[in-house]
């Protein structure tokens, strides 16, 4: 039985007594997969588990605050399953948490730019060496690290760090990440930076796919990018007020990111929103030596204090 | 309906859209970053005609966000005690013509003429800007795996909506007017006679309309969405992987619901309409704090069922869709209105309660 | 009179009610001499202060801003400023990646009795900014070089 059988047959043991269990399914073409709900055994049958499998489901969690709610998980997805229990915004004891080890998942976006256009897609092979793509009956292949999501090419937690039914051997591999596309970034003229945002944020849609797709935006019903009072942003889809909303966004979540990387992977136009998050949390891992999302006993950085800071220079003028 | 026919020399695309740019404001596809998106065209950026466009040209005529009018209140200098206000409306009647977008983006203008121009009450703003734009779709040589325009009354070649149609040919385009409007887009010196290229051009056209996958019936989706109005199980099982945002509405060509907002600073400021979105939770929200629709399977049901059964039961069963496959595209989680229409369809007939 | 006049650049400064406030009042007591580019918006603490103020008038045009509250450890409101220590701290470090000067941000500790520290904040920042130059607004002219840098790569 391989291991996505015998995780089929745990999620059926522990159905009788969950609202729900999501996990992924064969999307609308070769290439997407699109979470899947499942309510009833046949439901299970559809469950599939490979490189296509890029949604954090974590962020279904809080709106089914109350039901009992099973979830399948990578590595990264538990860490945001963390973060949303430290700060008791889903309750431990009514989720049921389902995981394999992970080898990394692909960039949709990446296989676009590579193979041009994505309407095509007749077939599609994804294992964690190859992907091949076969478009209007001829295939390219790449190399696995090519296409894969830039978050797997630095991941630490291959195995969920939090986990109720876990089937196949853990992998403990880590790998390193030096925040190097955040330094590389920083390298550039300050002119040059605040002109690639301004070109970035210009063709924003403003529809918080983004904002939506986070797991831990929950109150994304009840945004202050959306209110009068306070009013941050005006109506007006000027680059700046699209651009504030993306600094509005980055600061809430300053701490809490789990670099899921869902933001950017849900964006429709395709602007690099995760790099915002990530320096965020370099600079918060050299402050305060934290990573969202690791321990469920944590309280996130700027929602604590130390009466005398390790790492922050009183700054006396 | 066809009049005149030319022939674009590859070459001459961009000398032709310059020309046609001294006197329109001529809107484009264009590449930006990772998305291909309509911009004013410009001599240095190559036009992007092959890759379908990421958004659709709705802002052409229905700008995310237009400013209606200005407004100032100044202090009557006779008597201080009185306010005064200057009122400017703002309407764009400026010539454009959108080149390159697609026969389906061109077709959701049907669904929003409709509403904002009947016999009844004219929205001057969106009319002046109808009025005053013409289309140049390009056709579709073949369908995307998201592309259902032939389900929904359209086809890759349509012409319904447009002012000129293109054919792509290995060396260029085969050119024909469609209206009378658009017939004068054609008296450029740099187009040549097409009528011995029309033959190759419509070839092209049948082979893109026989690569289209069959069609289902879709004539009774209207009377099965609306009988499973009050099914809340349908609507919460198809409604349970989306994430409410607004990316489905936004870049769909036939979503036409706004919002009129004031933002002033001080003694002035700007009347703006810009873009609503019903699948967000605030779209229905009220001033007493009741929202009837609180639950995003309420909205997905509001939105499915506006497009396929409550427009076209008020507008002669036009449905209120294009079939452009945007919404599938885009969504960060892939629902696909397909199969939530094919699902009503199929659901078991409710019983009499 | 209008204050605008000259080369007066604009600085936002965000002062907690109980010692910041009260230091820059015991300054203008003892009549120290300021340049006068700086606008004080007062709040009763400096853990009131949201990152987002700071960044919204930076935005909106503010070529500098300053933020001062009590001594950590001081605080009127015991615990206040620790967290705004925390959370200005990020935010200074924020900066740099969206293009915008960190040192145009700046936030300080001045207690009600240290009008002398006051006038040395406020002129040195002052200074500062001046040295700095306007910040670059985000107008149509930056979208248009924006524009031209991107198509320059």
């Amino acid at each position: 039985m391989s291991n996505l059988d015998t995780l089929k047959a745990k999620i059926k043991e522990r159905l009788p007594d969950l609202d729900m269990v999501v996990g992924w399914e064969q999307g609308f073409d070769p290439l997407r997969a699109t979470p899947l709900f499942m309510r009833t055994e046949e439901d299970v049958d559809r469950l599939i588990w490979n490189p296509l499998c890029v949604h954090n489901l974590a962020t279904y969690l809080p709106g089914l605050k109350g039901r009992k709610v099973g979830v399948v998980v990578k590595g990264c997805d538990s860490r945001s399953i963390i973060e949303l229990l430290q700060e008791k915004l889903i309750n431990r004891d009514d989720i049921v948490v389902f995981s394999m080890p992970c080898e990394g998942v692909v960039s949709v976006r990446k296989i676009q730019n590579r193979i041009g256009s994505l309407d095509y897609v007749e077939s599609v092979e994804a294992d964690t060496g190859t992907v091949k793509v076969t478009v209007d009956g001829s295939s390219q292949s790449f190399g696995f690290p090519d296409v894969a999501a830039s978050k797997c090419g630095r991941c630490q937690y291959h195995t969920a760090l939090l986990s109720d039914e876990f089937v196949g051997e853990p992998n403990n591999e880590k790998a390193e990440d030096d925040y190097s596309d955040v330094t590389s970034f920083e390298a550039r003229p300050q002119e040059e930076r605040l002109a690639f945002w301004m070109t970035e944020m210009q063709r924003c849609i403003q529809c918080y796919a983004c904002r939506n797709a986070c797991p831990l935006c929950v109150c994304r019903d009840h945004c202050v990018a959306q209110s009068r009072d306070p009013h941050w942003m005006t109506q007006e889809n000027s680059t700046q007020n699209k651009w504030f909303f993306q600094v509005i966004h980055a600061m809430h979540l300053a701490g809490r990111c789990t670099e899921c990387g869902e933001c950017e992977r849900a964006c429709p136009v395709g602007i690099p929103l995760l790099l915002l998050k990530r320096k965020l949390n370099k600079e918060i891992e050299e402050l305060f030596d934290y990573k969202a999302g690791t321990l469920i006993d944590s309280t996130p950085p700027l929602q604590a204090f130390k009466v005398e800071e390790d790492n922050i220079n009183e700054r006396g003028w | 309906m066809v009049m005149a026919v030319k022939f674009l020399a590859k070459d001459n695309l961009v000398p032709w859209l310059a020309e046609l740019a001294e006197t329109h404001r001529t809107i484009v596809p264009k590449r930006e970053g990772e998305a291909v998106v309509f911009r004013p065209f410009a001599k240095e950026e190559a036009p992007e005609l092959s890759a379908r466009p990421t958004e659709s040209p709705k802002s052409a005529i229905f700008p995310q966000c237009d400013t209606l009018m200005s407004f100032r209140y100044t202090k009557d200098e006779e008597d201080p005690g009185k306010v005064l206000l200057d009122l400017r409306e703002m309407k764009d009647e400026s010539p454009a013509v959108v080149v390159g977008c697609r026969s389906c983006d061109a077709a959701g203008f049907n669904t929003f003429d409709r509403v904002y121009m009947t016999d009844k009450i004219t929205d001057q703003n969106y009319r002046a800007r109808r009025e005053n734009t013409l289309f140049v779709t390009i056709i579709c040589e073949k369908p995307a795996t998201t592309c259902f325009c032939n389900w929904v009354g359209g086809s890759p070649t349509d012409t319904s909506g447009a002012d000129v149609r293109m054919t792509p040919l290995e060396d260029g385009w085969v050119l024909e007017s469609i209206t009378e409007k658009g017939e004068p887009l054609l008296s450029s010196t740099l187009l040549k006679d097409g009528d011995d290229r029309a033959g190759d051009a419509e070839k092209i056209r049948q082979q893109a309309k026989e690569r289209m996958p069959e069609a289902p019936d879709l004539s009774e989706a209207p009377g099965k969405v609306l009988a499973l109005f009050e099914n809340n199980d349908f609507w919460e099982a198809e409604s349970a992987k989306c994430i409410s945002c607004g990316a489905c509405t936004y870049l769909c060509p036939t979503c036409y619901c706004f919002n009129i907002t004031d933002e002033s600073s001080g003694m002035e400021g700007v009347r703006l309409r810009t873009w609503d979105n019903c699948m967000s939770h605030q779209f229905t929200m009220e001033a007493s704090g009741h929202n009837p629709r609180p639950t995003k399977a309420h909205r997905l049901k509001n939105r499915v069922g506006h497009k396929f059964s409550y427009y076209p039961n008020i507008h002669d069963g036009n449905i209120s869709c294009v079939g452009c496959g945007r919404c599938i595209k885009s969504c960060p989680v892939s629902v696909d209105i397909r199969s939530i229409v094919l699902h009503a369809i199929a659901a078991p007939a409710e019983t009499e309660k | 009179m209008s204050a605008n006049t000259g080369s007066e650049l604009k600085i936002v400064g965000f002062l907690c009610n109980w010692c910041s406030y009260g230091g820059a009042d015991t300054a203008g007591v003892g009549r120290f001499q300021q340049p006068t580019d700086l606008r004080i918006i007062r709040v009763p603490c400096s853990g009131r202060i949201d990152p987002l103020f700071v960044l919204k008038s930076l935005f909106n045009g503010a070529d500098g801003v300053l933020v001062s509250g009590c001594h950590p450890r001081d605080c009127h409101y015991a615990e206040g400023n620790f967290y705004a220590r925390r959370r200005l701290e990020v935010l200074k470090r924020f900066l740099p990646i969206l293009g915008i000067d960190e040192r145009r941000f700046e936030y300080t500790w001045v207690s009600a009795s240290e009008g002398q520290k006051w006038k040395t904040v406020v002129q040195t920042f002052t200074e500062r900014i001046h040295e700095l130059g306007p910040a670059p607004k985000l107008d149509q002219c930056l979208m248009e070089r924006a524009q031209a840098m991107a198509m320059a790569v």
